[in-house]
């Protein structure tokens, strides 16, 4: 046990993986309740609901994929080694993490677009002449 | 080793499985509402109900999967398998969860007085 690195290489990889993860998620959450309150036309109590909805679920989706595929196969002798399959590690988790980021603002915008749209075609109705 | 395994797995799993149901509490409660039109003891009944399956269901599937675990030897082993097993866990309950948010946008879409609407 004490000539294998890969105890240190799990050490090493949970707190980075967990604390980008919660950089990442308060980064996009904090700033996603603009959207939130676009979405639901400024409804604050039902945006700021759904708002720590998504992020329970970003939590859980991304800390469990980083979770599982923790797990390093083949055994760790030298520093060298330990340092590549970490950084290969945490680049592909930071890869995905960006991507889940981008597909989150692009919901977002969706979201807002689609509820804009909505409240465009809903608003002309009053106007309409009385039979 | 695997005694030890199940003892800190269980800790964690139940400790998410109640922090995150209280979260869906809290916050479901509202969608319910507007679902219910603003029935407010039928709300908290079906809230209260949600949140018991929610426990059983996942306190179940985390006990369940205590039967495919590997016999553990080296505190490695016993790190990796812990984190894996959770990580299944926290990535089934992301997927139940975005599955029912869906439901539920799917079930307002259906009545439409839900977003749109002025409360």
């Amino acid at each position: 046990m004490s000539t294998s690195y890969n105890f240190t290489a799990y050490l090493i990889y949970l707190p980075v993986v967990i604390i980008l993860t919660w950089y990442v998620a308060h980064t996009l959450f904090k700033n996603s309740k603009v959207f939130m309150l676009d979405i639901f036309h400024g409804k604050a109590e039902i945006a700021v609901a759904t708002n720590k909805l998504f992020e329970t679920g970003f939590y859980l989706l991304n800390l469990g994929f980083a979770f599982w595929i923790m797990v390093i196969l083949e055994n760790i002798l030298d520093s060298r080694t330990m340092l590549e399959i970490l950084s290969a590690k945490i680049g592909g988790y930071c890869i995905y993490l960006g991507i889940m980021l981008f597909f989150n603002l692009y919901l977002f915008f969706r979201g807002r677009r689609v509820s804009k749209e909505k409240s465009r075609i809903i608003t002309p109705l009053p106007d309409l002449p009385k039979l | 080793m695997n005694t030890l395994a199940y003892i800190l797995y269980l800790l964690i799993t139940y400790i998410i499985t109640v922090r995150v149901g209280l979260i869906f509490y809290r916050n479901g409660r509202l969608f319910i509402l507007n679902l219910l039109q603003q029935d407010v003891p039928l709300t908290d009944f079906i809230n209260r109900i949600l949140l018991t399956g929610y426990y059983l269901l996942n306190l179940g599937y985390a006990a369940l999967m205590l039967r495919t675990w590997d016999t553990i030897t080296t505190w490695t082993e016993l790190l990796v398998s812990i984190g894996t097993m959770t990580g299944k866990i926290m990535l089934t309950l992301a997927v139940i969860h975005f599955f029912n948010m869906a439901a539920i946008l799917l079930v307002s879409k259906r009545n439409n007085h839900f977003i749109n609407d002025k409360i």
